[in-house]
């Protein structure tokens, strides 16, 4: 099973089969992006060994962990539960519409399992330190023997060589590295406080989905398989591509600009009535300008002589920020965005998750779709649906995210054959569970 | 355009670009370096207007002088073509014809009103994608809203999340969220041109930028499933949000470290503390979770980063598995040990410029089409075309005009 097609079409994907040993964000939202569009996805878990961040941080938190600010929540209720790996947000979210299976691939006849997974499926995508991979034996060597059509995509943070290629790191990390945090950042404040974002994982699982499509092309075109490599750090590193060339053409580097645009003003995020509530205003010409005064009220502004351009609205950008701010803070950020949207005036809703939901246009666009999860009590639960729409091919979610080693009946005895006998045998040998080891933290 | 041993998964591919600005260009540039043959349809004299912003070399505006335009349309050939004059949209019509794709991003309704919507373009191509991006897609309320990137990271992004807790929520650098959609277009391209494949049948692609970030550019995902859970609203973190985690300083600047109960033990080893994981307060996941440990432990960690270098903290944190990193500048990127070594940069001749380095793939396709198998590099990129500059080859080559009849259309203004 994979996505549903809503109309008579197959979804592009139908029929793909792909493993996915994906960890964290960035490989794991490739392969959601895959399932979305049509593929068989089967999380390739093991009951031995713990990832930290994909199922959670730690196996078994305790009710007071949940519970903290910045620690391991987002749990339904805040609470772990007996089982807290099929109930983390992250997890629930990107695993959708994917099956789980388990096998430890430490043991000799796990790898017999692994060999037969290859066998019947077009590929395999994967985001771990190469160390990791290299351990367990899985290799583009190996692979491409055991299916010599199979497509590998290989997605770790600093590629499959070079000096870098065992350092472990997150999307934030790979931000700090690439230099992201030299372009956002507060003006004239401390790097230190700077944000903390995961643009690159995102980035990371649109380019493995399109980097694994492109594979499948190629296979297919030339009836052989093939392995990619995505250095998610370098992936992301081209959506700081005009910053890189003005340095390389001119010299130049950029300086933390906070909110402004590097041309247009005024340009900023502002506070509006109620507890962090703000409103994003972009100025993007005269008469926007112009147009923004009048829904302020401010026609005093708009004739001031020394906010006619932007390069002396940019000069003066402080005491912009100011005038905005004083009539910002008395509006609701909602209506204001209405008001100067009708105005003609580019302005956005900073939008927290509750905002999010309920907006009028996500909801009318049918972009939120609902889930029922066997482990999170109390309903169905909204998820983001499809990431584009397909005017022939409309599609919806198929099912919530797999508990751990929800389809190993499937995989073992439907897909690849093991009798009943021996599927007992992998359980009674550690591969098939549903449960981590009670021994582990 | 191809030469026989490239093998690209889309060197069999036209793409007929009508996009502008940034998240357009990022999806045909990635087609365009992925193999398909991208012609590039722009504004007579003007251009793209992203020719006009900045960066610029040596900060002179110029038609081929905008660093923006020729980072974004590499692989691309530029023909100038009036879209609102009846020729030219009948030559869009013949160009769509003979293509596989249309990429536009035009605000919803401006193809239809060209002439040129969907309808129009299966009637001449049955087996059409017609890709449309736009702020925030086809349909709904803020259908005719404006966007620029920070409006649209507030809105759809983890904006609220993003930045100090004491400031204003900061947006990501530059068009990160315009680019992000490109990105997602080229993704939905790809499985669309397979889809046309499978049955036939042209399709139509509504991506909407906000929808994209939503999606989510930034984190936004767990966090919308957890206040699913438990109604949780994310803001931005304090300083101090969890231990040992933030960017902290040191020798020559500032290196980002992530804490927390689960991670500080490969923390505490880097810095040759592992004394402290016999005490109580240390020894399991749930004491270190104590928000007290904060304060203490950061008098311990900051004196051991501030007697180092970021490169000899990078080292130490691959070294312990701790996960962290560089507060690097666009200068130390250039000069970075990992991206420098495996050959990243791609340096591209321009006629304005010279030869100067551009960032490098997206991805590495380790082709085996070489003699017995070997691998074949990737190909060189195209630098990004001077305005007009295919005009004449493409409706000769595509579209077998005369030297005669391309004459007259330029004398007409069409072309």
């Amino acid at each position: 099973m994979s996505s549903i097609s809503l109309s008579g079409h197959k979804l592009p994907l139908q029929g793909v089969r792909i493993l996915d040993i994906a960890v964290v964000w960035a490989g794991p939202y490739a392969t959601q992006l895959l399932a979305e569009w049509g593929a068989e996805i089967i999380r390739i878990e093991s009951i031995q060994h713990f990832q930290a961040t994909t199922r959670g941080q730690v196996v078994r938190p305790t009710k007071e962990m949940a519970s903290m600010r910045g620690g391991m929540g987002g749990f339904p209720n805040r609470d772990p539960g007996a089982r807290p790996w099929n109930r983390g947000p992250s997890f629930n979210h990107h695993a959708r519409n994917k099956r789980s299976m388990t096998v430890d691939l430490t043991k000799p006849e796990g790898q017999e399992v692994f060999d037969e997974l290859v066998r019947k499926s077009d590929g395999l995508i994967e985001n771990n330190v190469p160390v990791s991979m290299e351990r367990v034996g899985v290799t583009w060597e190996r692979v491409s023997k055991v299916n010599p059509k199979f497509v590998m995509l290989r997605m770790p943070a600093f590629g499959l060589d070079g000096p870098y290629k065992n350092y472990r790191t997150f999307g934030s990390h790979m931000a700090a590295n690439v230099g992201h945090y030299s372009v956002m950042g507060y003006r004239g404040e401390d790097a230190a406080i700077t944000g903390n974002t995961l643009v690159a994982d995102a980035a990371g699982g649109a380019g493995g989905a399109l980097a694994f499509a492109s594979g499948l092309r190629y296979a297919r075109k030339n009836e052989k398989g093939i392995f990619i490599e995505i250095a998610s750090a370098e992936n992301f590193a081209t959506y700081l591509g005009d910053f890189m060339v003005d340095f390389t053409m001119n010299g130049t580097l950029p300086v933390l600009e906070g909110n402004r645009h590097r041309v247009l003003a005024p340009q900023g995020t502002y506070p509006c009535s109620g507890e962090d509530r703000w409103l994003t205003i972009s100025v993007t010409g005269d008469d926007e300008w112009r147009a923004l005064c009048r829904a302020m009220d401010r026609d005093d502004l708009a004739r001031d002589p020394r906010f006619a351009s932007h390069d002396g609205r940019r000069e003066n950008h402080d005491i912009l920020d100011g005038e905005i701010t004083a009539w910002t803070a008395g509006q609701e950020a909602a209506e204001a965005m209405i008001l100067l949207q009708a105005a003609g005036v580019a302005a956005g809703v900073v939008m927290n998750e509750a905002d999010a939901f309920a907006d009028p246009h996500l909801v009318d666009r049918g972009f939120w779709e609902a889930l029922e999860h066997p482990e999170v009590e109390g309903g169905p639960r909204l998820h983001t649906g499809s990431l584009w729409k397909a005017e022939r091919t409309p599609r919806k979610h198929w099912r919530a995210a797999p508990r751990l080693g929800e389809d190993n009946q499937y995989v073992y005895k439907e897909l690849l054959g093991f009798s009943d006998e021996k599927y007992r045998e992998f359980e009674s040998d550690g591969h098939i569970g549903m449960d981590y080891d009670p021994s582990m933290p | 355009m191809t030469e026989p041993t490239m093998i690209m998964p889309l060197d069999d591919v036209r793409v007929l670009d009508l996009t502008h600005l940034a998240a357009g260009p990022f999806c045909t540039r990635i087609l365009g370096d992925y193999g398909a043959d991208v012609i590039k349809i722009e504004r007579r004299e003007t251009g793209d207007p992203s020719r006009g912003l900045p960066p610029f070399y040596k900060d002179e505006p110029g038609t081929e002088r905008s660093g923006l335009f020729m980072f974004l349309n590499t692989n691309k050939r530029s023909v100038t073509l009036d879209l609102k004059s009846d020729r030219g949209r009948e030559l869009i019509l013949e160009l769509a014809r003979g293509a596989d794709v249309v990429v536009e991003s035009f605000a919803p309704g401006t193809m239809d009103a060209l002439g040129l919507g969907y309808e129009a373009l299966k009637a001449a191509n049955p087996r059409l994608v017609l890709t449309s991006i736009s702020n925030y897609g086809k349909t709904g309320p803020y259908r005719d809203y404006l966007g620029m990137d920070i409006n649209l990271y507030g809105m759809g992004g983890n904006m609220i999340g993003a930045g100090d807790f004491d400031h204003e929520p900061v947006k990501t650098a530059g068009r990160m969220v315009n680019y992000h959609a490109g990105y997602v277009a080229a993704l939905a391209t790809s499985l669309s041109l397979t889809s046309v494949e499978l049955d036939g049948q042209s399709e139509q692609l509504d991506i909407s930028v906000f929808e994209t970030a939503t999606h989510s550019i930034d984190g936004r995902l767990g966090r919308l499933m957890g206040y699913e859970h438990n109604g949780h609203l994310s803001s931005r973190p304090t300083r101090a949000a969890a231990v040992a985690s933030g960017a902290h300083p040191c020798k020559d600047g500032y290196f980002l470290i992530t804490g927390g109960a689960r991670f500080l033990p490969n923390i505490i080893r880097m810095i040759g503390m592992e004394e402290l994981l016999e005490q109580p307060e240390y020894a399991t996941p749930a004491a270190r979770a104590n928000p007290d440990l904060i304060d203490e432990f950061l008098a311990y960690l900051i004196p051991w980063t501030l007697d180092r270098t970021k490169a000899e903290l990078r080292v130490e944190a691959e070294k312990h598995g701790v996960l962290g990193g560089p507060l690097n500048t666009i200068e130390d990127l250039l000069n970075d040990e990992s991206f420098v070594a495996r050959e990243y940069f791609q340096e591209i001749d321009h006629p304005t410029t010279g030869p100067v380095e551009y960032p490098g793939y997206h991805f590495v396709l380790h082709r085996p089409d070489g003699e017995d198998g070997a691998e074949i590099p990737m190909p060189k990129r195209q630098r990004a075309p001077l305005l007009g500059e295919h005009t004449d080859e493409v409706l000769s080559g595509a579209l077998g005009l005369s030297v005669g009849e391309i004459e007259r259309l330029r004398a007409d203004r069409v072309i």
